[in-house]
């Protein structure tokens, strides 16, 4: 359903402000998301001061330099700070993205830097990604063969390897699915761009033999159709990426094949 | 309850692009264009009831409201014709990558209105 307000609990408040003690000339006002579940009460904005003079080019050096400096209690996912693993997806300067891939210098004024939207939060910039994980498991995102021999290599030409380039690289960070907004209304029936970018992934193997199958499963009012291209998705997408044409893809083969 | 997880901010903070406000706007002049529609049928069906019911309503629609009304619903005809074509092309698989999309949602935002214009001038040589 859509609900444009956000439920009572999750208003954000006004948090702290944490004003510089370097001394430095370069500031940047940084507003983050903060909730402590420990605490019961509504998520508040935290504005920090940051010395832009000693902080490295990217998002995610901004946050590790105030978890550092000033305010270990700031929570976010990180990981490989190489743009390979997805953790420290976030809401930067009202795009989602890739903190450790995104340089701060890309985004005007301050920098507000809120968790992926429309996702139930477990604790500041940390969202709860189960639901989606529960729909990726739903895609029976492996590979399905009924070949007799499990010994064998499987042959692919060089032409239908090409199938799957631009959809195989997707890291699961969830940037296009939280940013769209037919997800944020329909997210527990949707499947979103990132789920169906893999069912498409798997539908257009040459060498899974669950063709059918695949295609009939996402083939639902709901779980496909709810796309809308508004594309917000693609624009998102921190690989580079193109969901929203993997989705138009599925629905083409759906109308042009009987099944 | 004390616990219980917030929802994050979305529609609040998510920064609009041209893709997603054309995408609004294809909905809501839906929207509209269906209601004018069916008043525009009520109204023809009016002039069966005689003259004077049809004079009075094309009084109300060469009123200043009247004709902000119809410049408006040009507009949002407009607007639905194109993105439709849009649609259309994007059903078949193409425009998806970032820069057209951008491209071609301009073309109907900055389209629409050169339509609206073109038709003003095209129904003001009927009157």
């Amino acid at each position: 359903m859509v609900q444009i307000s956000l439920p009572q609990n999750s208003q954000v408040k006004k948090g702290k402000y944490f004003k510089d003690k370097t001394g430095s000339k370069n500031l940047r006002k940084i507003n983050i998301y903060r909730w402590d579940p420990s605490t019961g009460e509504n998520p508040r904005i935290d504005t920090y001061e940051v010395d832009m003079d000693n902080c490295p080019s990217k998002v995610l050096d901004i946050l590790n330099k105030i978890k550092n400096e000033i305010d270990p209690t700031l929570s976010y996912r990180r990981s490989c700070a190489h743009g390979v693993c997805g953790s420290c997806a976030m809401n930067m300067g009202g795009k989602n993205g890739l903190a450790c891939t995104k340089p701060h210098s890309e985004i005007n004024g301050d920098i507000d830097i809120y968790p992926l939207p429309h996702l139930k939060v477990k604790k500041d910039l940390i969202g709860d990604l189960d639901g989606l994980y529960k729909q990726y498991q739903s895609i029976e995102p492996w590979l399905k063969s009924n070949s007799k021999s499990e010994t064998n290599e499987i042959f692919q030409s060089k032409e239908d390897r090409k199938k799957l380039d631009g959809a195989y690289e997707c890291i699961m960070c969830a940037c296009c699915s939280t940013s769209c907004p037919s997800y944020w209304w329909n997210g527990d029936k949707y499947l979103g761009p990132a789920v169906l970018l893999q069912a498409y992934r798997w539908i257009v193997d040459s060498r899974d033999e669950e063709r059918q199958a695949r295609l009939k499963k996402v083939a639902d009012e709901l779980k496909l159709y709810r796309c809308h291209t508004i594309l917000n998705c693609t624009s998102a997408c921190p690989k580079g990426l193109n969901p929203a044409k993997a989705i138009a893809e599925i629905k083409k083969m759906l109308a042009t094949a009987n099944i | 309850m004390e616990n219980k997880k917030p929802l994050s901010p979305h529609i609040q903070i998510y920064r609009w692009h041209i893709s997603s406000l054309v995408s609004i706007s294809h909905r809501i002049t839906g929207i509209i264009n269906i209601i004018a529609i069916t008043l525009i049928c009520l109204w023809v069906s009016l002039l069966i009831l005689g003259e004077s019911n049809y004079n009075g309503i094309n009084q109300l629609l060469s009123s200043l409201v009247g004709k902000f009304i119809i410049l408006g619903l040009t507009w949002s005809f407009s607007f639905q014709a194109l993105s439709e074509i849009r649609h259309l092309i994007m059903d078949f698989g193409y425009g998806f990558e970032i820069k057209t999309s951008k491209l071609t949602g301009l073309i109907v935002i900055f389209g629409s209105i050169i339509l609206t214009i073109i038709f003003y001038l095209i129904g003001k040589n009927f009157t």
